[in-house]
């Protein structure tokens, strides 16, 4: 046996049990659902089942609803940016030496390690108008500055503070407010702001060379011009590493929330494009036309992560 | 290194076999156990217990945990459902026997001396009958009628209105009973209603879901708008009822039933639309005084939106056995025994008749039985179309009147967009099937 | 940064302790409200006016909650414990072997954790369904235990091992099977214990899957079982609570202890990236 075969084997024998069980739930499922995107395949009626091409993506992109959630999911996205810069902020704020920091920064990690169906169930019971803590407290807080405003809906409203109508894409005075998206959002950036960009940004922060700041600092620099000068652009790795993760990430979200919290609604203001998926296929049982839409959801954060990695190289090679 | 997984492994065996054996023993010794999909409702014990004791090669279990449509036919499909299956409606049935998961039962009942559109309540056949075939039986019905509390009546000092009576008659009434306080939360209710109760509604004012032959939506008739116009009106124009937010405050805990039924019976509304199902949890409230007239309506006197039937999986392998309970359930006395738990009221014509339904002698103050039994001659049920998945039918209805529930649209806007959104579909379907377009234009006399 | 003004450092520290509050608020409104019988749930009052301890007992009395808590936490560890074996199996292939098409298969690893995790659900649901592993503890643990994140972190593990005594161990005659368990693997502890960490914790949150498979209730993982306490037929707030304190306890437990070993993690996955 030649070394090379021999090699090869070797190989296969270490990789083989993760290969095969990659192959059957990862790579196969993708190449069938794949497949299943060009067919009429319906759980319900599986006899009928047969092959309608690219039937499903032409009923796709005429799909209001498809647009409707795709900008629910763009809509919750607005949120991440708040959230990095967040991350960064407090990153800065722990790069010193500090009596407390492995304290504060378990409690700064609290929200992000602990996320999950637990605690949208608290954020749900936070969040009820009329007997929330978060109304209870904005109340006594316009009580104590005199406004006699009214405390939001939450998570019953489709208002929302873009304006966003609720069954199309476009903007009207009416649905101006704070409402169900809003609060999914507000609490993703709670959740997410003292998270694993948090650290990321904290390592990275150690990593910089002390004698640039200091160097600046002496040379007159006021904070902000050091920020945005050294630290920033030192920080540009991690910024990309961040923002693509996060892109990736905010595309694909929005399933945990929606079917915990408000079952998509109200009247689909917080169904998402994975939701949207969810339903199609286990709800509605068109598995095919669920693929379809899982397909494109793939191909949108595929482009856009690439967009993104031409356009942060060149930002890193500047 | 090795070590410390072998031992790992080794551990995570022996908690599997524990956990293993420590699986919950479904089927006790010699029995055919069946399994029957419903909810949880209390009541349900005493109907099993009863089944279980005429039969005792079987053992009826009840499993409502998996109740849902989705959830229901995907397990059947895949070989894991359940035995007997209940279906609420229409839509859902279309569903089910599309999936080739209902048993067709025509022939079986008909040769047990069972049959379901002469013996059985006319406003319970959607739920059970399919296209001319007969899947299910009945398992109680559930017309709507409004009950009335007659403390917060005295209190308010109206008198109890007489039937029969229009919307316009009960909106005037419903106002005098309704309270609110310095600040606008309402302290007395005037009218408290569910949602999902809508086609109630629709149906009194002579509207329907889909045309009588099921080719088209017929949500957006003058009727269907209007009645769904009322619904909003009620809660936003004449303020008798509680809002969605208002609502939200209310869905208080524990009890079976949902919180219309608990805010009702603690005495904090005047009325409201219910069936006698309500009674098996207004019994445990304390001095409840209640009386109940007829809906009012304009065109059709009353609509049942509750009731159930059961219905056999096709892909059981203990049909026959299920078809026992079936029988069952059109028994004398399964019927005597929904009448006396208030599970609604027998859906069999006959067993809801003669003095010892009129009086129940463990409930003296329940007047009004023969009230219940008019209401439920008299009403219709929802039926559904052949031409559109249920469920979808359902979905687009559902979310229209979310809008309108939430004011964030006018009622003829949404009854007119569900229908073009159902036509849609109904159109989209038939593109698919052949079969059904071929009957779809011989029904309707033209292409779609 | 050690010549910060004094008043500078203060305010910082004020911050600090303001964003902590910030963090901590949801869960101590969470804990308080977990004592509180039902009728004082919705009072503006945070603080219960009867303490009902017994709130958590009810928890266990309701719903089979020691099951579904058992049941999280075997699946969890099963998971756990196959994706370890294979991962590090696999990132041993991918990082000290060398064999053709090496790099091309370890893209295709990567290119599929870009793939949206529902475009495989449905695949997976059919095949689970088709071998009849439906509402069983197989189909809940085998789908999950291949995954391609374990593989790239641990394969970025060992690439900072020095080469230099597995090589060494080779030239002594050791076959590839003895440096693994030998060598590599000890040397890769911290990041075994990482990735022990991050796949339990996220096969204990695991809601998507358990959703879609489980049919019977005393298979219910935590994720769903909780959502028992909310359903149409009211909703038991403050059991809910003492239940969703309950279910955060292992989460937060684990990373009190293993921080350090976490953020390692985190860090080397991130920055080589």
């Amino acid at each position: 046996m030649n070394k090379q075969k021999r090699n090869l084997l070797i190989a296969m024998a270490f990789l083989l049990p993760n290969l095969v069980g990659f192959l059957i739930f990862t790579a196969g499922p993708v190449i069938f659902s794949l497949f299943a995107s060009l067919t009429n395949w319906n759980l319900q009626e599986p006899k009928s089942t047969s092959y309608i091409g690219g039937h499903n993506f032409v009923e796709l992109i005429q799909d209001k609803q498809f647009w409707t959630y795709l900008l629910n999911t763009l809509y919750f996205m607005l949120g991440i940016p708040v959230s990095i810069a967040g991350s960064l902020w407090i990153a800065i704020l722990l790069n010193r030496k500090l009596k407390f920091m492995s304290a504060y920064r378990t409690i700064m990690y609290l929200p992000s390690f602990t996320s999950g169906v637990a605690l949208m169930i608290l954020w749900k019971s936070l969040y009820n108008p009329d007997f929330g803590a978060i109304n209870g407290a904005l109340h006594s807080l316009y009580g104590f500055f005199g406004l006699h405003w009214d405390t939001p809906q939450w998570l019953l409203s489709t208002k929302n503070l873009a304006g966003l109508e609720v069954e199309s894409v476009e903007l009207s005075r009416s649905q101006f407010g704070i409402g169900a998206r809003d609060a999914i959002m507000y609490m993703g950036i709670w959740a997410g702001i003292g998270g694993s960009n948090m650290l990321l940004y904290m390592a990275a922060l150690t990593n910089l060379p002390e004698e640039l700041v200091e160097a600046a600092s002496l040379d007159g620099a006021g904070r902000w011009r050091v920020f945005r000068s050294i630290i920033w652009p030192q920080l540009a790795p991690t910024t990309f590493f961040i923002v693509i993760m996060s892109t990736i990430g905010g595309f694909q979200g929005g399933f945990e929330q929606a079917r915990v919290m408000t079952g998509g609604g109200p009247a689909g203001t917080t169904t998402t494009l994975s939701y949207y998926i969810y339903s199609k296929a286990f709800e509605e049982f068109r598995m095919g036309y669920a693929s379809a839409v899982s397909w494109i959801l793939f191909a949108i954060i595929f482009a856009i992560t690439l967009a993104n990695w031409k356009f942060g190289q060149r930002g890193l090679n500047e | 290194m090795k070590l410390e997984f072998a031992a790992a492994f080794a551990c995570l065996t022996v908690v599997s076999v524990f956990m293993w054996k420590s699986q919950p023993n479904q089927s006790v010794q010699g029995k055919t156990p069946l399994v029957w999909t419903s909810d949880d409702n209390p009541l349900r014990k005493e109907q099993i217990d009863l089944f279980n004791r005429q039969h005792q090669s079987l053992n009826l279990q009840l499993d409502p945990n998996n109740q849902g449509l989705e959830k229901v036919i995907v397990q059947s499909l895949a070989g894991v459902g359940p035995d007997l299956i209940d279906c609420r409606d229409a839509n859902q049935l279309a569903a089910y026997v599309k999936a080739g998961i209902a048993w067709d039962v025509t022939e079986e009942l008909k040769s047990r001396g069972i049959d379901v559109r002469a013996q059985t309540w006319a406003c319970m056949h959607p739920t059970a009958i399919y296209d001319n075939r007969v899947y299910g039986v009945p398992t109680n019905c559930a017309a709507n009628a409004i009950w009335l509390n007659r403390k917060v009546f005295e209190e308010l000092k109206v008198p109890i209105p007489k039937t029969p009576w229009t919307w316009q008659e009960f909106i005037a009434l419903s106002q005098k009973l309704t309270k609110r306080d310095s600040s606008g939360r309402l302290e007395r209710i005037g009218f408290l209603f569910d949602w999902w109760n809508a086609y109630h509604f629709v149906a009194t004012f002579g509207g329907r879901e889909f045309t009588p032959d099921g080719t088209r939506s017929d949500l957006d008739s003058p009727q269907a708008i209007a009645s769904i116009q009322l619904m909003h009106d009620l809660v936003y124009k004449y303020k008798v009822t509680p809002s969605p937010v208002e609502e939200s405050g209310m869905a208080s805990a524990g009890g079976w039933g949902s919180g219309t039924i608990n805010t009702f019976g603690s005495n904090r509304a005047a009325m409201a639309l219910g069936g006698r199902w309500w009674l098996a949890n207004m019994r445990s409230f304390k001095g409840l005084q209640l009386s109940v007239v007829a809906s009012p309506f304009d065109l059709v006197p009353a609509c049942s939106t509750a009731g159930r039937s059961t219905l056999i999986n096709a892909r059981s392998p203990r049909r026959k056995e299920a078809l026992e309970f079936l029988v069952y359930l059109a028994s004398k006395e399964y019927g005597a025994l929904i009448n006396d738990q208030a599970d609604g009221i027998s859906a069999f014509k006959a067993q809801s008749a003669g003095p010892a339904f009129e009086n129940n002698p463990r409930h003296p103050e329940e007047t009004y039985n023969s009230t219940w039994r008019q209401v439920t001659e008299t009403a219709v049920g929802q039926e559904g179309s052949p031409y559109i998945n249920g469920q979808v039918a359902k979905r687009i209805f559902d979310k229209q009147l979310d809008l309108v529930r939430v004011d964030a649209k006018s009622a003829e806007q949404a009854m007119k967009d569900a229908a073009r959104e159902v036509n849609e579909e109904i159109k989209k379907k038939l593109a698919e099937d052949p079969i059904l377009f071929q009957r779809w234009t011989s029904a309707t006399g033209h292409a779609p | 940064m050690n010549r910060e003004p004094k008043w500078i450092r203060l305010g910082v520290i004020a911050i600090l302790i303001g964003l902590c509050l910030t963090m901590l608020a949801p869960f101590t409104w969470m804990v308080l409200t977990s004592f509180k019988p039902l009728q004082e749930v919705e009072s503006v009052n945070p603080i219960p006016k009867s303490w009902q301890p017994n709130n958590y007992q009810e928890v266990f009395n309701k719903v089979h909650f020691a099951r579904f808590y058992a049941n999280s936490v075997f699946v969890a560890a099963w998971v756990t414990f196959l994706t370890i074996l294979t991962s590090s199996m696999a990132a041993f292939a991918f990082c000290r072997l060398q064999w053709n098409g090496r790099d091309l298969v370890f893209k295709l690893y990567l290119a599929t954790m870009m793939i949206p995790g529902v475009v495989t659900m449905i695949p997976n649901y059919a095949i689970i369904v088709k071998f009849g592993l439906l509402d069983t503890f197989s189909g809940l643990i085998i789908p999950a235990s291949f995954s391609a994140f374990g593989t790239f972190l641990l394969r970025q593990f060992m690439l900072t091992i020095p080469s230099a005594l597995d090589e060494a161990a080779t030239i002594d005659g050791a076959t590839a099977w003895q440096v693994f368990w030998n060598i590599a693997m000890p040397m890769s502890r911290s990041g075994l214990v990482t990735l022990a960490v991050f796949t339990f914790m996220g096969n204990y949150g695991s809601f998507y899957w358990p959703l879609l498979i489980v049919k019977s209730e005393h298979m219910r993982t935590l994720p769903v079982g909780l959502m028992y306490f909310d359903t149409m037929y009211g909703r038991t707030t403050n059991l809910m609570m003492a239940a969703s304190v309950m279910s955060l306890l292992p989460p937060i437990i684990v990373f009190v202890l293993l921080q350090k070993q976490l953020i390692k993690g985190i860090q080397l996955g991130g920055v080589k990236g």
